[in-house]
């Protein structure tokens, strides 16, 4: 309850920004657990968005930009028959490509940030952070680790601007789930 | 008979009590066989309605916890099941992942009302498996509980106790209805026999009934009521011909002597009581003998008829004449009253015989009679007084026709 005063303070602060906060994965205390969890997370959330083309079955490529906070080993698990590679990129070449259905913002500098953000914005393209835990820097997802867990945020106003669909379920988690326990 | 028939009420049992207790055993099976078959019907409807709830139900988390296994959340797990536990009727809920650790649980607050009901409806939870793009990724287990199964089998037996009750108040009614129906013409019948047996009313029919079988058996009595009644009039017809014979003469169809001794007595008797008179007339053939005897017995039976016919001839009401032996009658002229002289209905007599009787061979015969007259209670006061004054008057009158001749 506290937490979604917190949120509504939040919004109303910035006014385009709508972040929803948070869902939390137990993070299991062995060797890689992170990376696991990251993993499992980014692939159920791309598992939960629809691209206009293709199925839910059409294999997703997804670029990584900067250096992820929380793993180096990218591997996202999509739950079922779905998968995406994983590309790294630098800011400067993503413009240029017209592949990417995912971009994976790791730590960079602002201004790229900010750059590619706005190039996203009405394209089919999902953004994931690991390195903004409020969430109002534009990406869609963002993924944060508290005390052992690790958890997403979702931001609606990014996903409201984009021709990607996100089942409701996802956003209710993220939006149902906020705050630390 | 009336006597009996309490003894044998007890002894014995009333086809009353007899068609209650069959219709009874009757109503019995059938209430207990249809109730038992909407009993199984509804348990096994019950059970496939409960099962679906139980799917659905086990469905809807599903899809609601699809989110939360994927995320492998606990908290948004629970929130995905919070729908299902408004849901009366379900006891316990569990979310395992796919290696088959529990992510979640809960358990109804509520008491289950009957856990007999719980263990036969539902043994074992549901389980669905929960899938994300083709794989499982978890299973989530649904434990029904008897909350919403006690009302339907508590309303079925009240609604089934109802149906029992009227079921059986009907059928009472209508067996007693048929009773009624059926006794009815057995009790027409036997009111009929039983009138016919003790007052010998021949005349007794038993009416029309409206059931074949008892219809048919009433016709049977009836036509065996018609025989006795035919064998009766015919045995009452006899009777009084053998009566008629006991008492009347066969030739002349005049009453014998046997009937004469009695009336005489009858008329005495009522004289007495009157304080009245009346007359006695002796009368006999003079010559009847010769006729026998120069005819034969066919003119002398041709004479006595003759006379009879004259006798029978001058008899006023309530005068009566009897043949009391071979050619002697009796007249007894009752009431004698102030305008009736004895003498003048002798004189009569004699004048009626006076003329000539046709004989069988032909010829011609004439008869004369000899009359005594004697008037009670003058000429005595009992039969026999009566008889011998009457007797001596006649051999009286018999001897001065002989003089005469």
């Amino acid at each position: 309850m506290l937490a979604s005063l917190f949120l509504i303070g939040a919004s109303l602060t910035t006014p385009q920004m709508s972040v929803q906060a948070a869902s939390q994965t137990i993070v299991e205390d062995s060797d890689g657990g992170m990376s696991r969890a990251v993993n499992r997370m980014v692939g159920g959330i791309v598992s939960y968005a629809r691209w206009p083309d293709g199925t839910a079955d059409t294999p997703r490529v997804m670029c990584v930009i900067g250096t992820p906070r929380l793993t180096n080993r990218m591997a996202p698990d999509v739950p079922g028959t779905g998968s995406v590679t994983v590309r790294r990129l630098s800011a400067g070449t993503v413009a240029g490509r017209s592949d990417c259905d995912i971009l994976f913002l790791g730590r960079m500098a602002i201004a790229d940030r900010r750059q590619l953000i706005a190039w996203v914005r009405g394209r089919p393209i999902l953004t994931i952070t690991d390195d903004d835990a409020a969430c109002i820097y534009g990406a869609m997802f963002c993924l944060s680790n508290r005390t052992a867990s690790l958890s997403f945020s979702v931001n609606l106003d990014a996903i409201g601007r984009g021709p990607l669909r996100i089942d409701p379920r996802v956003l209710s988690i993220g939006r149902s789930a906020g705050g630390p326990p | 008979m009336t006597g009996q028939t309490p003894e044998r009420i007890g002894a014995r049992t009333t086809l009353q009590k007899l068609l209650s207790r069959f219709h009874f055993g009757i109503t019995l099976f059938a209430v207990a066989l249809s109730g038992l078959t909407i009993l199984l019907a509804g348990v096994s409807a019950l059970r496939g309605y409960a099962d679906r709830n139980m799917e659905l139900a086990a469905q809807l988390g599903a899809y609601g916890v699809e989110p939360a296994l994927v995320f492998n959340d606990p908290q948004a797990a629970r929130e995905g099941l919070e729908p299902l536990t408004r849901i009366p009727g379900i006891a316990r809920l569990r979310v395992l992942n796919d290696r088959g650790q529990p992510l979640t649980q809960w358990s109804s607050p509520m008491a289950d009302p009957a856990p007999l009901l719980t263990r036969m409806f539902f043994p074992r939870p549901f389980a669905v498996p929960i899938e994300r793009n083709g794989s499982a990724i978890g299973t989530i287990e649904v434990w029904g509980d008897s909350s919403t199964l006690i009302d339907y089998v508590r309303i079925g037996l009240l609604a089934g106790l109802g149906c029992l009750l009227i079921t059986a108040f009907g059928t009472i009614f209508l067996a007693r209805r048929f009773e009624y129906e059926l006794v009815k013409p057995l009790n027409e019948i036997a009111t009929v026999t039983h009138d016919v047996r003790l007052h010998r009313r021949f005349d007794k029919r038993v009416k029309p009934l409206g059931i074949a079988e008892l219809d048919r058996l009433g016709g049977d009595i009836n036509n065996l009521l018609d025989e006795l009644q035919g064998w009766q009039g015919h045995m009452e017809s006899e009777r009084a011909m053998l009566a008629h014979r006991a008492s009347h003469d066969t030739l002349t169809a005049m009453p014998n002597r046997h009937a004469f001794d009695e009336q005489l007595a009858q008329r005495i008797a009522s004289a007495d009581a009157r304080g009245d008179r009346f007359a006695l007339l002796f009368i006999d053939a003079d010559n009847f003998k010769a006729a026998n005897d120069s005819f034969g017995h066919a003119a002398g039976d041709a004479v006595l008829v003759a006379l009879s016919a004259c006798i029978k001839d001058t008899l006023r009401k309530g005068d009566f004449a009897a043949r009391i032996g071979g050619d002697e009658f009796i007249v007894i002229v009752d009431p004698l009253d102030a305008d009736t002289v004895p003498a003048d209905l002798a004189n009569s007599i004699r004048a009626c015989v006076a003329q000539p009787v046709k004989l069988p061979g032909g010829e011609s015969y004439h008869v004369s009679v000899s009359v005594g007259v004697a008037v009670y209670p003058d000429g005595g006061r009992d039969a026999t007084a009566l008889l011998t004054t009457a007797d001596a008057a006649m051999y009286a009158d018999k001897l001065r026709n002989r003089s005469r001749v």
